[in-house]
């Protein structure tokens, strides 16, 4: 029997990842026509609205950076945990942990002049992030317990303290009885820069390049590979396994926390349990489509971020919701195969004298009798 | 002798397995007659485990035939090997934990209606019948590590395996629990089944086997009908044997220099929290090599790891440079003139998934940055002169060094760790499957580091190696330095009685 399997490919080149993505993507589009036609739609109407919307003019691309903004710093932030092969899959919670203390500030320093207020704010996102990601950090470096379940957990309890917050001690009295906060001082507002994008998409950008930068380029971002890709070898060379894996989380919980508060300056004009809207989990695919490289994000992020857009306009041709979700679903899906591709290629096996097993590890000679 | 596999339980004829950089097998045989334990041994990297992975169907060989019960197969995967009646016990067992013992053993074999009582009870007798005492109705997770070997025997036998291998298997039992598994293995000798048996304890393989296979370099290199013939000192030079290597000149003898590495006391666990190191005292000079002997398994990786900062020793001093590092990080005592080069290179010495760059600068990044950067041409420059001066073969230096060969790994790593002239080299197997071009390299970087003051601590199974590089032989047993020789003048017999546990007094 011939069968394939896939080997990890020697050299990934930039090109092959272009072709693999076009054609992933291009996969589920194919598939899609068949879920418009049957449910009674034409196909290149849709699409050409689906683009156009998300791509198209500025106020298509202004939306479109709108929504890749957030995404960005999410999925950074669970780029620069999976760098060292952690997951921090609660950023959603972290985004409003940082929300939420940013709130607090502007209520309390509401005096201060607007660059000095957002600066504030954005610091105090950082330290929420933080705060909420701390006890997770702490419990996987020096317990070893996984990150994966407790920084989801506390996900739900960040959004149950917002609404909480709500509904009780930050309760706006100015509400006519409605169960919001107050929304944040006027002049905390990021300024805007064309269409609906604001200034928040430049925080977003510059923080991409300073950490694909670090990651990349630093004797810090070095180690931090390093510890991820083979930590025994990190221990080796002398790095402390514990202090990476408690910065590598802390600054993914900060990096979850700035998105929060530039969501809260930004796009939204107050504090709310919907705030996160699902950005914080949306950064895992964004992040797993980048192949964990703070690089790939600012890409990925405005693919997810056009698929989004593309896909709530085109409910305005008629397409049910569910059906344009399926269709997201299904871009992504082809998207995220996609990826598989920069790493691996496909090889064809033939029945005799090949081996099942293709790379023996030296694990598998040092594990003889070891 | 037979001309077909009909008069064997095991057929392995002319077995070769070659897998990139590492011949594995190079034409081995092995046969096991019908009833009989049978003892597999060899050094690490002979071929052992290659072996019974294609009897077990996991590998495909590249050449050679495969016989079991006077069949010959070619197994496309582990279930035609299972049908056939190969039962694999693997040293790291492969059992659910949260299954009981019941639900582990028929799992993949269970007949086509699950009815719990029944199998319940046959597990029960499978179990009695072979006088291994287990609960049927217990999850796995809340068993001894002995007990749940005796999970994976009774899965082989509940499939009717009539050839069951078993890899390393006393390595996690306490003695009693091993002296359990002989009379468990016999009894199954006696029904007809035959047992594969991997291991380095020889003292067990004598008790245990009826005649045994000694692997080396991937061929047979010798066959015992009866092991009750043979005594432990003949059994351990056959396995260590020569390698052919130690081609390189013996280097001529020197005047030591002052001590550079000490070992006072030094006790130390196994990663199991069995006393692994006992009571070792050694020192070694600058300008000398001072050869590890021994069957493997007896220390020599806990000795090495304690050196060099990777585990902690219970009890004992280490001193570099005659400068107590006993609890000095591996970064710190680098920084003090100690390189290792570790016995599993792509797990601990090097980054497989990272470039030929990121793996030459693990011990020197720190120097090649400029602020907070790394000057990534410095970087290239230094992994460009390593290159060069080490002879290693590579494509582009910005690809993960999987693609390289073992030699070349090798090279890179040895190269990597004399880069900034260390006062102590610990060197654990650094020629082990490398072929011989590549072991011939690395035996001459030693005996030039030698000449350059390097005090060298060589960690090798191959005795031919030990004695053409080293001015002293230390023999571990059960983690104890049980002799000191010097290497040209002390007879094979006399190093192997000592392997063995019974150094001539």
């Amino acid at each position: 029997m011939i069968r394939p399997i896939l080997v990890r490919r020697d050299r990934v080149v930039p090109a092959t990842q272009a072709v693999a993505f076009v054609v992933g993507i291009a996969a589920a589009l194919a598939l899609g026509l068949i879920l418009l036609w049957t449910s009674g739609h034409n196909p290149a109407e849709v699409y050409e609205r689906m683009f156009d919307s998300a791509f198209v003019g500025t106020d298509s691309l202004a939306r479109t950076l709108e929504r890749a903004t957030p995404l960005a710093l999410t999925g950074l932030a669970v780029a620069v945990a999976g760098s060292m092969g952690l997951w921090n899959i609660g950023a959603e919670g972290q985004m409003m942990a940082g929300a939420t203390v940013a709130t607090g500030v502007a209520m309390t320093a509401d005096g201060l002049p607007g660059p000095l207020l957002i600066a504030v704010m954005v610091v105090a996102g950082v330290a929420g992030g933080m705060v909420l990601m701390l006890g997770p950090a702490l419990a996987r470096s020096h317990l070893g317990v996984s990150e994966i379940i407790t920084t989801l957990m506390l996900v739900y309890v960040a959004i149950r303290v917002v609404e909480w917050l709500e509904t009780g001690p930050w309760k706006d009295p100015a509400s006519h009885g409605f169960a919001v906060i107050e929304p944040v001082p006027e002049q905390a507002s990021l300024p805007g820069l064309f269409g609906r994008a604001n200034v928040g998409t430049l925080i977003a950008l510059g923080l991409l390049i300073v950490f694909s930068l670090a990651v990349s380029r630093t004797a810090w971002g070095y180690e931090l590979r390093l510890s991820g890709s083979s930590p025994n070898t990190a221990r080796y060379a002398g790095i402390s396994l514990s202090r990476k894996v408690l910065t590598a989380l802390l600054l993914s919980g900060g990096i979850a926390g700035l998105a929060g508060a530039v969501q809260l300056t930004g796009s939204a004009t107050r504090l709310e349990s919907g705030l996160s809207n699902g950005y914080g989990f949306a950064g895992i695919i964004v992040a797993a489509l980048a192949l964990m490289r703070p690089s790939g994000v600012a890409v990925a992020a405005v693919v997810f971020g056009g698929v989004q857009v593309g896909g709530q306009s085109i409910q305005t041709l008629g397409v049910s919701s569910a059906i344009s979700d399926i269709l997201q679903a299904m871009i992504l899906f082809g998207a995220l195969v996609a990826a598989v591709f920069f790493n691996y290629r496909v090889r064809w096996t033939g029945p005799a004298g090949e081996s099942l097993v293709d790379e023996p590890e030296e694990a598998d000679m040092a594990a003889e009798g070891a | 002798m037979a001309s077909s596999g009909a008069d064997y339980a095991v057929w392995l004829r002319g077995i070769e397995k070659q897998f990139p950089g590492v011949i594995a097998c190079a034409g081995a045989d092995l046969r096991v007659r019908p009833g009989t334990i049978h003892a597999l041994l060899g050094e690490n990297g002979a071929g052992k485990t290659t072996m019974v992975n294609v009897l077990a169907g996991v590998y495909r060989p590249d050449a050679g035939e495969v016989w079991v019960n006077g069949q010959q197969h070619q197994f496309q995967s582990p279930a035609d090997a299972i049908a056939a009646g190969v039962g694999m016990v693997y040293q790291e067992f492969r059992l659910v934990p949260t299954l009981t013992v019941a639900e582990n053993i028929v799992l993949g074999a269970a007949p086509g209606l699950l009815r719990t009582a029944e199998i319940v009870e046959r597990v029960a007798e499978l179990s009695a019948a072979y006088g291994m005492a287990a609960d049927p109705t217990r999850p796995v997770w809340q068993l001894s590590m002995g007990e749940r070997q005796r999970v994976e025997i009774l899965k082989s036998l509940w499939r009717n395996a009539s050839v069951l291998v078993m890899d390393e298997p006393t390595a996690v039992l306490t003695p009693g629990e091993a002296a359990e598994l002989g009379s468990t293995l016999r009894a199954m000798a006696e029904e007809g089944r035959s047992v594969i048996y991997i291991s380095h304890k020889l003292d067990q393989v004598v008790a245990f086997c009826d005649e045994a296979t000694v692997l080396r370099q991937g061929k047979t290199a010798a066959t015992v009908d009866n092991l009750q013939d043979v005594d432990l000192t003949k059994l351990a030079e056959m396995m260590v044997g020569t390698s052919g290597g130690g081609n390189v000149d013996r280097p001529p003898p020197r005047d030591r220099g002052p001590e550079v590495l000490s070992l006072q006391n030094i006790g130390s666990l196994n990663d199991r929290g069995l006393p692994a190191l006992i009571d070792i005292n050694m020192t070694v000079h600058s300008g000398e090599i001072v050869g590890i002997v021994g069957v493997s398994g007896n220390g020599q990786k806990e000795l090495a790891e304690v050196i060099t900062g990777l585990r902690r020793p219970t009890q004992g001093r280490v001193a570099l440079k005659e400068q107590d590092v006993t609890g000095a990080s591996p970064g710190d005592r680098y920084r003090l003139g100690l390189a290792y080069v570790p016995e599993d290179r792509l797990g601990v010495g090097l980054a497989p998934k990272m470039s030929v760059v990121d793996n030459a600068v693990v011990r020197s990044y720190k120097s090649q940055r400029r602020g907070l950067m790394l000057v990534m041409d410095r970087c290239v420059e230094f992994c460009q002169i390593l290159v060069e001066r080490f002879g290693v073969r590579v494509g582009r230096l910005n690809d993960p060094i999987a693609g390289l060969s073992g030699g070349n790994l090798q090279r890179l790593l040895l190269g990597r760790e004399l880069a900034e002239q260390p006062a102590v080299l610990v060197a654990a197997q650094p020629t082990r499957g490398l072929d011989v071009q590549g072991v011939a390299a690395i035996q001459s970087h030693l005996v030039e580091q030698r000449a350059n003051g390097v005090g060298v601590l060589l960690i090798s199974e191959d005795l031919d190696e030990l004695q053409a590089l080293s001015d002293v032989l230390l023999v571990m047993y059960e983690g104890r330095v049980v002799g000191e020789y010097p290497p040209d003048v002390t007879p094979r017999s006399i190093l192997g009685s000592a392997m063995a546990g019974n150094p001539p007094t």
